[in-house]
């Protein structure tokens, strides 16, 4: 039996495990002690990690659609006919008409050489991926603030706070691994403050829980500041020093009063008063946020709003300090930083800065187009419109994991051509022209970037099933095919040139990447890598006051309650993997609407019952399940089966700044369904 | 001869010469931490923690292929594979133990052939710990510091080298038929084992007071499991690690041609003790926490006549909320 010391594949924790292997199959796998998030500790998804990987449903030859029908095509022909439907719907239609979604599944060297594929091969910044519908408005928010959107401090460096506030993540269930951190410093006397209008796993253990209304966040948020500056518990010296933009931010927070607050958000003033006292006392306060601040059509405001209580207490650039977006898939950081996003090329060098573009120019060897492209709910948007012709998909499941499945199924079935890299067999293969059998984590090297920006190796402990390959071969021979020089013998080969035009990367290679991997900014070959950000200053000089607004919070009498969606400790997103592993898929084997007994009651529903759950943008039939962790008014659905899938629920309406969708909030109404 | 002394620089020739005619698994050093793997020619990693994989995943795997079922014209043939010969190197008494509490287990009434074919062709070498890690405590549980039986081969690091002892025929064959890489130990070499496992036994002892089964099964009486419970972070990691838990499932993968394969599974899982109406009789994670202990303090005892746990230590070490689980039985929960 050989041990493969590699990375989960599941959430952004990055743990560093080993899958145990047995003549060609993994047959275990255990937790690295050497490992500094890890420490000889997994969650239960992470010790059943590779379960999934011999499942006899994994796609094996490459299939292409000929009458209707998927047919098993050899390797040559299946990617020939990819790149020339692509290249001709480009030369017909212009490059703004072909596109490429990555995976934040795939490994760093994939994703860069996907949207090396985007600009290279296809002309085109039409490259996006699933960050658009997690991080982007940490992405856009923290980036306009503090100059860079990502976690600032190491998961770690929580174990000094003396005080957590954790807001929008379900950590317990979601980030198990930093879980653990938050519970751990708790038992060494850090105040953990949870807000969250679920009363979660880490909600119940918290020493102040705020359960405000949902999409209340930025008023309850500009209250605790309102109270932190009122007290005189603001840093003075840290606002004077380093920020910019304080007084217009002291002005607009004033307004929100505790009882303000209350009217808007339902938290009873002693709590919030209770929570300032709490955070603004802290000499080391932390700030934890996840998809719960995020995905609102407001998500950029909640983000800022977050940022401006961190500077406002003067808590960044400090051991235990800090404001940490917990990205959701184990690489989503890695997707970002390697630019398969429309507007920046890796490093977050601006498509729009000439002299950025210039450089991927010379380094590529091609022109490269200057206007920003198609986020991935815009390019379903442009699809179903037509503006969009042709498409490639690296390992993503649009139809379950966007919103408004219903839209989604309409613009890829307008599509002329689209192809999709996968591991399963899932919806959106199901309607695919072309199939590409993908190697999974378990198969392939490269590296991860975790939420703490460590850059850290994957390692193939086991060959792909049948013709199966690592798409770092399958983008290299696209590449190729659209005429673009790609000749890696290997992925290590991939990130040196990564590191020649990344210079956030400019140090990372292979042999320098040992157990604890290399945390970026690591900008040279001595360089030890960057653990803690903005510790002198911030990219951008000062750090900016955003005031934000909200005032009011919507109701709809049509659709009386709110769905949120979300995930559970069981599941990975939709469920591709998970659904796939035995003991996970036992623990939660069929969807349910979680919701509150007095409402259950008042719909006439047992626990067990069947429901339907309408919202302006579709309707499911699902069974109730009532639990008093969700409020009354409020009902939560995970988005992980097909057979319910929640986001035929949702909609598509975006935040303006970040372009991601409203998944936390959808007013839906509920009737009991007869028999 | 059942003793002799191994030098050290004589440990690596010995296994290369073992590892011609069985497939030799020592504790060696991945990516920074020890683990039971194939060994390769490297130096084996024996002063380092007892690897969290246990080797006795070597008889009972994680993850094992019963048998495959091939679908021909439509009758079927079923193909089982015969275990590999293997010898396992550098085992410590607590894991042996565990051995013990399986092969009772296993042994029994309905006989489990896929692990006893596999206890029959591995050849177990225990070495006894004279520095205890920092989590054990298998010297009140008796399973530890030092090896009393059961073993093919025990060696004791006496600095100068190994003791080797045997204790079964195939041990006594080893020692012959690689002769060339023993001597002859001294008198004292034997009194410096005694000397040594007595000094680790005092410290293991000192860590942790003397508890009976009497006080052990009170003790999980008078626990708050609900507080406990509501700590726990649910990674089945204290039941996927522990040597002695050795609870499956087994599932078909593949129409119409596959595998049925049998899986580790784990009770603090709600969906291991969900019945089919959804009822379950330990819904809560308290309640199952409860249970695991229980099992292991009450009811494996009852069927074996020794302790369900080993002392090993593993299941603190991987408990993602941190719960000191012997602490729990001693002093209740934080």
């Amino acid at each position: 039996m050989e041990m493969i010391a590699t990375t989960c594949v599941y959430c952004g924790c990055g743990c560093g495990l080993f899958i145990h292997v047995e003549d060609g199959r993994a047959v275990g796998v255990s937790p690295n002690p050497a490992h500094p998030i890890s420490r000889g500790r997994l969650c239960v998804k992470g010790w059943l990690a590779a379960d999934f990987v011999h499942h006899p449903d994994r796609l094996r030859a490459p299939l292409i659609r000929r009458g209707g029908r998927m047919v098993r095509s050899s390797w040559d022909e299946a990617l020939t006919a990819t790149a020339e439907r692509l290249k001709e719907i480009r030369d017909e239609a212009g490059p703004g008409a072909v596109a490429v979604l990555t995976s934040a599944k795939g490994t760093n060297e994939e994703n860069y050489l996907f949207a090396k594929l985007a600009r290279a091969g296809l002309r085109t910044n039409n490259v996006d991926h699933v960050a658009r519908l997690c991080h982007a408005p940490s992405v856009a928010g923290l980036g306009a603030a503090l100059g860079s959107g990502a976690m600032t401090n190491p998961i770690r460096g929580l174990l000094s706070s003396d005080a957590i506030l954790v807001t929008g993540s379900n950590t317990t269930e979601q980030h198990p691994l930093v879980a653990a951190t938050i519970l751990e410093a708790q038992s060494r006397g850090a105040a953990l403050i949870v807000a969250d209008p679920r009363r979660t796993q880490i909600a119940s253990l918290a020493d102040h829980r705020l359960a405000p209304r949902l999409g209340t966040d930025v008023a309850w948020i500009n209250g605790l500041l309102n109270l932190i500056i009122e007290g005189g518990l603001a840093d003075e010296e840290f606002i004077r020093e380093r920020t910019a933009g304080f007084d217009a931010l002291k002005e607009s927070v004033s307004k929100y009063t505790p009882e303000v607050v209350e009217k808007i958000s339902g938290i009873p003033p002693r709590d919030l008063e209770a929570a300032a006292a709490a955070f603004g006392e802290a000499p080391r306060a932390a700030v934890v946020y996840a998809m719960g601040t995020t995905q609102h059509s407001n998500g950029t405001e909640n983000v800022l709003a977050l940022a401006n209580l961190v500077l406002a207490t003067g808590n960044l650039g400090r051991e235990g300090t800090g404001i940490c977006p917990l990205r959701g898939h184990q690489n989503v950081q890695g997707a970002c930083d390697m630019g398969a996003l429309p507007n920046v090329y890796s490093g977050y060098q601006k498509v729009e800065d000439p002299a950025a573009r210039g450089r991927m120019e010379a380094a590529w060897g091609t022109d490269l187009p200057p206007a920003p492209g198609l986020t991935a709910v815009e390019m379903m948007e442009a699809a179903k419109e037509g503006r969009l012709k042709g498409l490639f998909i690296s390992g993503e499941n649009p139809m379950m994991s966007y919103p408004d499945r219903g839209l989604v199924g309409r613009a890829l079935e307008s599509l002329e051509f689209f192809a999709v890299a996968e591991i399963f067999p899932t919806e959106t293969t199901a309607l695919a022209d072309v199939v590409l059998p993908a190697a999974s984590f378990a198969e392939k090297d490269g590296t991860f970037t975790s939420t703490e920006r460590r850059v850290q190796r994957v390692r193939r402990a086991v060959p792909p099933p049948g013709e199966a390959r690592p798409e770092v071969e399958v983008a290299a021979a696209l590449l190729r095919r659209l005429g673009v020089p790609a000749e890696y013998a290997s992925p290590e080969e991939v990130m040196a040139e990564i590191a020649s035009v990344t210079p956030s990367y400019g140090g990372i290679s292979y042999p320098r990447l040992g157990t604890a991997g290399l945390s970026w900014p690591c900008p040279d070959p001595d360089h030890p890598g960057t653990e803690i950000l903005h510790k002198e200053s911030f990219p951008i000089g000062r750090a900016r006051f955003f005031p934000v607004e909200l005032l009011a919070a919507g109701s709809d009498p049509e659709y009386p309650f709110l769905l949120t969606t979300g995930r559970s400790l069981f599941h990975f997103h939709t469920g591709s993997m998970t659904r796939r592993t035995h003991l996970l898929d036992r623990e939660l084997p069929k969807p349910a609407v979680e919701m509150n007994p007095e409402d259950a009651a008042a719909l006439g529903v047992r626990s067990g019952g069947r429901v339907v759950v309408e919202s302006a943008s579709g309707s499911l039939e699902v069974e109730a399940r009532t639990t008093d962790t969700v409020p009354p008014g409020t009902v939560f659905f995970p988005f992980h089966f097909a057979e319910a899938p929640a986001n035929l629920l949702t909609a598509a309406d975006l935040d303006p700044r970040s372009k991601i969708p409203e998944f936390k909030r959808t007013p839906v109404r509920i009737r009991r369904l007869e028999g | 001869m059942t003793a002799s002394l191994l030098r050290r620089e004589g440990l690596v020739p010995l296994l290369r010469d073992l590892a011609e005619t069985l497939e030799v698994v020592a504790p060696i050093l991945v990516d920074g931490s020890a683990v039971f793997a194939t060994w390769r020619g490297e130096e084996p990693a024996l002063k380092a923690d007892n690897p969290l994989n246990s080797p006795v995943e070597f008889f009972l795997p994680k993850r094992e292929v019963l048998f495959r079922y091939v679908q021909y014209s439509g009758r079927y043939t079923f193909a089982e594979e015969p275990p590999k010969a293997r010898l396992i190197f550098g085992m410590r008494p607590c894991d042996l133990r565990a051995l013990e509490v399986l092969d009772r287990l296993f042994g029994a009434d309905i006989p489990d052939h896929p692990y006893l074919a596999r206890r029959r062709s591995t050849v177990v070498v225990v070495l006894n710990c004279t520095t205890p890690g920092e989590r054990c405590f298998c010297g009140f549980l008796g399973s530890g510091p030092a090896a009393v039986g059961g073993y093919d081969l025990l060696l004791t690091d006496l600095g100068r080298g190994y003791l080797v002892e045997a204790g079964s025929p195939a041990g006594v064959f080893i020692l012959q038929a690689h002769r060339c890489h023993f001597e002859e130990p001294l008198p004292e070499d034997h009194l410096e084992k005694e000397r040594l496992l007595a000094g680790a036994e005092e410290e293991l002892r000192g860590r942790r007071p003397a508890l009976s089964p009497e006080v052990l099964k009170r003790a999980i009486e008078e626990t708050d499991w609900e507080v406990a419970g509501s700590r726990c972070l649910s990674c089945g990691g204290c039941s996927l690690v522990c040597p002695v838990c050795h609870c499956f499932t087994v599932i078909d993968q593949g129409v119409p041609d596959g595998e049925r394969l049998r899986c580790r599974d784990s009770c603090t899982l709600a969906g291991f003790s969900r019945m089919t109406s959804g009822a379950n009789p330990r819904p809560s994670l308290g309640e199952r926490l409860r249970h695991w202990y229980l099992d292991k303090f009450v009811y494996i005892p009852e069927k074996t006549g020794l302790f369900g746990c080993v002392g090993c230590g593993r299941c603190s070490r991987v408990c993602l909320s941190d719960v000191d689980r012997w602490s729990l039985l001693r002093e209740g929960p934080r």
